[in-house]
């Protein structure tokens, strides 16, 4: 079986449940004739006509509340925002009708959308290409977050995402996208949403992350293990509804706990999971807390995009200042 | 086979002149990689390659003109013909080989751990200072958390850890090394006995007496008068007995060898054991007086104790120790009476003495304290 | 019944395809040393463009938008605003932003990923690239509304992409300039592609020029590849909303001859001999055609001003080149006017980091 890349399991996905399910359309900027300017939906006009497969004039705040409309009548738009920087517009059909839709009509409608687009920095882009401002979704209710880390996890969550009756935010991490190969059988099999993935078990530590710094907080605990430091890694996957269950699991085993996240520090969705973590969990912290973030600055143009995004090292540092701790 | 032939380079012009080429027949370029440098009428310009592959021909050499649309370049086949996608539209998506495994992924919470120590950091600062185990502490507070009083009521059960810190210094400090080679070097047995001494004379110098028995018991068995090297898997059996008599005094242990036991007269024992007793008080004693001793006698009874499992200090392999002299019930040819009694304990190193070594040592060494 | 509304959507052009006149030749353009300095513009931006795209082959740029083919458009606008307009650019308009006084090594340092390239080191208030598509329309409106508050007879120059008269801020951006009566000339520069969708699926509409009806007030089309059509009638427009208030569309009608940016392929998506048909239309060509036949321009005096311009551009890399590096810790220094004590620590912690940006 051929290993794939993350976004050529977004594209298994898509024309999986596609197949599966004659209700589900997607649309976009350049996502039909040119298969997405990330070839994540490559292929599937060709498989799906131009009926279920649209090419959308420039404009994101159409996309949202078209896909809100065709929701409310059954079908499953999985609409794509060519990148986070470009969604802001469709905030307001977001946050004002697809989170709120079941809500206010007691169930008689509803909105099962499906919003992906690529986010994070680390691709060399012009500015507004680089946003990881996943916070401000988190904190809408009535919404779900999802951030896949892997192309397993991408195939599996992007399923279970479309086939949720609920508003979906799906954010793909484009430095990830074609960074790794992984089998990924095209069996369609969801992964469960709302559950957190422990990546790593292990004894001394919990290193709680999502997204692209899955990559470093790996390579961070690999190194750290030749130093006789076990690392747990737990992939939230699920940002909202958080499972905090298995992350106070975690953190009762070990007794500290770090989160890592490249979106800015302030209310972070770091913020959250410590303040979670301290109300629950702290009769077992032996240190407290501690968050590795991107800086509270704009995302910087290309030339200073690594410095912004945390390092292994900075992961490291803070392991090791952890473990000193009393 | 695949020919690239020269685009317009724009300028509306219907030829260039190749000014330079960086690549030659047989390099393998990759897409984009600047191929030559050409000049129009109105600007030098680089010429990119579009395909990635290996160069078959080049259509000329610097200075020649080239026809817009004629051919400049020849890739030889293979994936050359296609151009590559770049998969995005702005900036550069980082690409590996790297096959990702990820092993067990464990979805949710797994499997549940060993129920921890609850409580909040400041009760285990708290307990830290009160030098508290918490695993110890009985929780009485909400979920079976363990409260900052729990901690105290703990620290008042505990003996209190006070005291002076007194760091080992001379005799006790190698004590203390010494006491720890033997146990991970020896393999210590122990086997005890009593003899009967009720018929002893009572102003027998007792210590010189039980040296002249051990003296006996070692000419008996001469396998516990010897040294024995664990690494070597060799014993020398010594002819002399030097034997390493156990002193205690304020400062510590001090074991002084009385050499040649076997030759001397009681009263030479005597004044040795004397001599060495007034230099242990004097701290007088030289390393000479400690070195070679080949078995030892311990008089440990003085105060209190009957048997002892004693410590064999490598490389002897034997020592003996008396307990406190006492009054027994015992039968004594037939009928019963009070005895006097010595408790003897032989401590020895089973792995260069056997249990009929031992016992037929200690059996010399009752006979001679036994005898009329 | 009775007809309550109608409109007409002129189409305005001077020179053909074949450098022949087609309509009544401005005064501006009677004159050579001003067509030559269009024609200039037009070459610089051609070869810069050309650069930047080696450059960024080579890992020297990031990702770069060519205007390949649309140089006429930039030319034409950046000749035809005054000192004291303002200028909205989207991403392209590397040849108007020259005529600004933008200079090419900035142009360089924005698109090799430096905020720098933002500063212009010329002054003034023109507004930055803008990257979310459609969004500057609006800021243009508020700078005319600016101008109207303070009853300066100034106007704003502000251009996007035929994709980004599909976006809700442009159409909110003309309505509210034509309700107010905003000094505001919208320019469209219509390429007929964003990105891989062609302007037959952008929108139904005939025209983009007659959005313009819809918000009150008038569009026309004008020839993208005839600078001096270009010229002219953005120079009216912008006449017309310094004096009269009056905003106006224009709809500049032109081709991409390049793909959407560097990292783009438009093989995929765009027809295979499209380009090379349209390349018959291309401006340069036309206006050195125009020239050379009315005795202004000559093959000798092209190769000269093709070698000047190519020297400048050469001479921008190496400024870019040897622009100093930057400190990270710049990150924060221009957040707020004043960092806030809250985010003193984080700049430290850059600082201590002791990691220096080098391009």
């Amino acid at each position: 079986m051929a290993e794939i890349t993350l976004v050529e399991a977004i594209n298994q996905a898509l024309a999986f449940e596609m197949q599966a399910d004659p209700n589900v359309v997607v649309l976009g900027e350049d996502i039909a004739k040119n298969g997405g300017v990330f070839r994540a939906t490559v292929g599937l006009l060709d498989k799906f006509g131009p009926e279920r497969v649209r090419d959308t004039p420039l404009a994101e705040s159409m996309i949202a509340g078209l896909s809100i409309g065709m929701a409310s009548q059954g079908l499953k738009p999985v609409a794509e925002f060519q990148f986070m920087g470009f969604i802001y517009p469709a905030l307001d059909q977001i946050i004002n009708h697809a989170s709120r839709m079941r809500h206010r009509t007691r169930g008689r409608l509803s909105c099962g959308v499906v919003f992906r687009t690529p986010f994070g920095a680390g691709i060399h882009a012009p500015e507004h290409h680089s946003e990881s401002t996943e916070a401000i979704f988190a904190h809408i209710p009535g919404l779900r977050v999802v951030v896949p880390s892997s192309p397993a996890r991408a195939y599996g969550l992007l399923l279970a995402s479309i086939r949720n009756p609920d508003p979906v935010i799906f954010l793909e991490p484009s430095r990830l996208y074609r960074w790794a190969k992984q089998v990924v059988p095209n069996d369609g099999k969801a992964l469960p949403l709302d559950k957190c993935f422990t990546l790593q078990v292990g004894m001394d530590i919990t290193l709680v992350t999502w997204g692209a710094m899955v990559k470093e907080t790996l390579a961070a605990a690999n190194r750290l293990a030749k130093d006789g430091i076990s690392c747990e890694i737990i992939d939230v996957a699920t940002i909202k509804p958080l499972d905090i269950e298995t992350i106070l699991a975690s953190v009762e085993k070990t007794g500290r706990c770090i989160i890592i996240h490249e979106a800015a520090r302030t209310c972070g969705v770091g913020a959250e999971i410590a303040a979670q973590v301290a109300e629950r969990g702290l009769m077992f912290l032996q240190a407290p807390i501690q968050r590795v973030t991107g800086y509270d600055t704009i995302v910087p143009y290309a030339r200073l995009e690594k410095i912004y995004i945390p390092s292994e090292n900075q992961i490291i540092e803070t392991v090791n200042k952890v473990m000193e701790f009393a | 086979m695949k020919i690239f032939h020269l685009p317009d380079l724009g300028e509306g012009l219907a030829e260039a002149e190749i000014r330079e080429w960086f690549v030659k027949e047989g390099d393998v370029v990759k897409v984009d990689q600047p191929l030559l440098s050409m000049e129009t009428a109105k600007a030098v310009v680089e010429v990119p390659s579009p395909y990635a592959g290996r160069i078959g021909k080049l259509y000329g050499k610097n200075g020649d003109m080239i026809q817009t649309h004629a051919p400049l370049v020849e890739f030889e086949s293979e994936d050359s013909s296609v151009k590559k996608d770049k998969g995005t539209v702005v900036g550069n998506l980082e690409e590996s080989e790297t096959v990702l495994d990820e092993g067990d992924v464990i979805v949710g919470i797994p499997q549940k751990t060993v129920a921890s120590v609850k409580a909040m950091p400041a009760v285990r600062a708290l307990a830290k200072q009160l030098q508290v185990d918490l695993t110890l502490v009985k929780a009485t507070g909400p979920n079976g958390q363990i409260t900052a009083e729990d901690v105290k009521k703990q620290a008042e059960q505990i003996a209190p850890i006070s005291g002076k810190i007194l760091p080992l210094r001379g005799v006790r400090h190698f004590m203390a090394l010494a006491m720890t080679q033997s146990h991970q070097e020896v393999v210590p047995v122990t086997i005890s006995d009593d003899a009967d001494i009720t018929d002893l004379p009572a102003d027998t110098d007792f210590t010189v007496y039980m040296m002249q028995a051990m003296a006996a018991g070692v000419k008996a068995e001469p396998a516990l008068n010897a040294w024995f090297d664990g690494k070597k898997m060799e014993r020398m059996l010594h002819d002399e007995v030097n034997l390493g008599l156990a002193i205690d005094t304020e400062e510590g242990l001090f074991v002084p060898v009385v050499r040649n036991i076997g030759n001397k007269s009681s009263k030479e024992l005597r004044a040795e054991i004397n001599k060495f007793k007034s230099a242990a008080k004097d701290r007088s004693l030289t390393p000479q007086d400690f070195q070679g001793a080949t078995i030892t006698l311990s008089n440990f009874g003085v105060f209190s104790g009957q048997y002892a499992t004693l410590i064999v200090v490598p490389p002897m392999v034997s020592i003996l120790g008396c307990g406190k002299i006492r009054e027994v019930v015992g039968v004594h040819q037939g009928s019963i009476g009070i005895r006097r009694i010595v408790p003897l304990s032989l401590s020895f190193d089973h792995r260069a003495i056997t249990g009929g070594e031992a016992t037929r040592f200690l059996a010399a060494v009752i006979h001679y304290l036994q005898k009329k | 019944m009775k007809i309550v509304a109608h409109f007409e959507i002129p189409y305005y052009q001077i020179v053909n395809e074949e450098g022949k006149i087609t309509s009544d030749v401005p005064e501006f353009a009677k004159d050579p040393d001003h067509l030559i300095r269009l024609y200039r513009v037009m070459i610089l931006n051609r070869l810069f463009d050309l650069k930047a795209i080696a450059l960024t082959r080579t890992g020297k740029l990031g990702t770069y938008p060519s205007a390949r083919g649309q140089e006429a458009v930039f030319a034409g606008m950046g000749d035809a605003i005054e000192k004291e307009d303002i200028f909205v650019p989207y991403y392209r308009d590397v040849g108007t932003l020259i005529q600004r006084g933008v200079k090419l090594k900035e142009i360089l340092l924005y698109w090799g990923g430096d905020e720098r390239g933002n500063a212009f080191e010329c002054g003034g208030k023109d507004f930055p690239y803008s990257v979310p598509i459609g969004t500057q329309m609006l800021h243009a409106a508020g700078i005319a509304t600016a101008f109207r508050i303070r009853g300066e007879k100034r106007a704003v120059l502000v251009t996007c992409g035929d994709g980004g008269t599909s976006q809700g801020d442009f159409y909110e951006a003309m309505n509210v300039a034509g309700v107010w009566k905003l000094p505001v000339v919208f320019v469209i520069c219509n390429n007929q592609w964003a990105i891989s969708v062609p302007r037959s699926q952008q929108t139904a509409s005939q025209t983009l020029a007659q959005k313009a009806i819809a918000a009150g007030f008038s569009g026309e089309q004008v020839d993208g590849n005839d600078v001096i059509a270009v010229r002219e009638r953005i120079f009216l427009a912008l006449k017309n909303a310094r004096e009269k208030n009056e905003p106006t569309l224009l709809e500049i009608v032109s081709y991409r001859h390049a793909d959407h940016t560097t990292a783009d392929d438009a093989s995929r998506y765009e027809p295979k001999n499209q380009r090379e048909l349209e390349w018959k239309n291309e401006p340069i060509a036309r206006l050195y055609t125009y020239m050379t036949n009315l005795g202004m321009w000559s093959k000798e005096k092209d190769q000269a001003l093709n070698e000047e311009c190519a020297a400048l551009v050469e001479q921008s890399v190496q400024d870019y080149a040897s622009i100093p590096s930057v400190s990270p810790e710049v990150m924060f220094d221009y957040l707020y006017a004043v960092l806030p004590e809250a985010y003193k620590e984080q700049r430290d912690m850059l600082i201590k980091r002791g990691e220096s940006a080098h391009g």
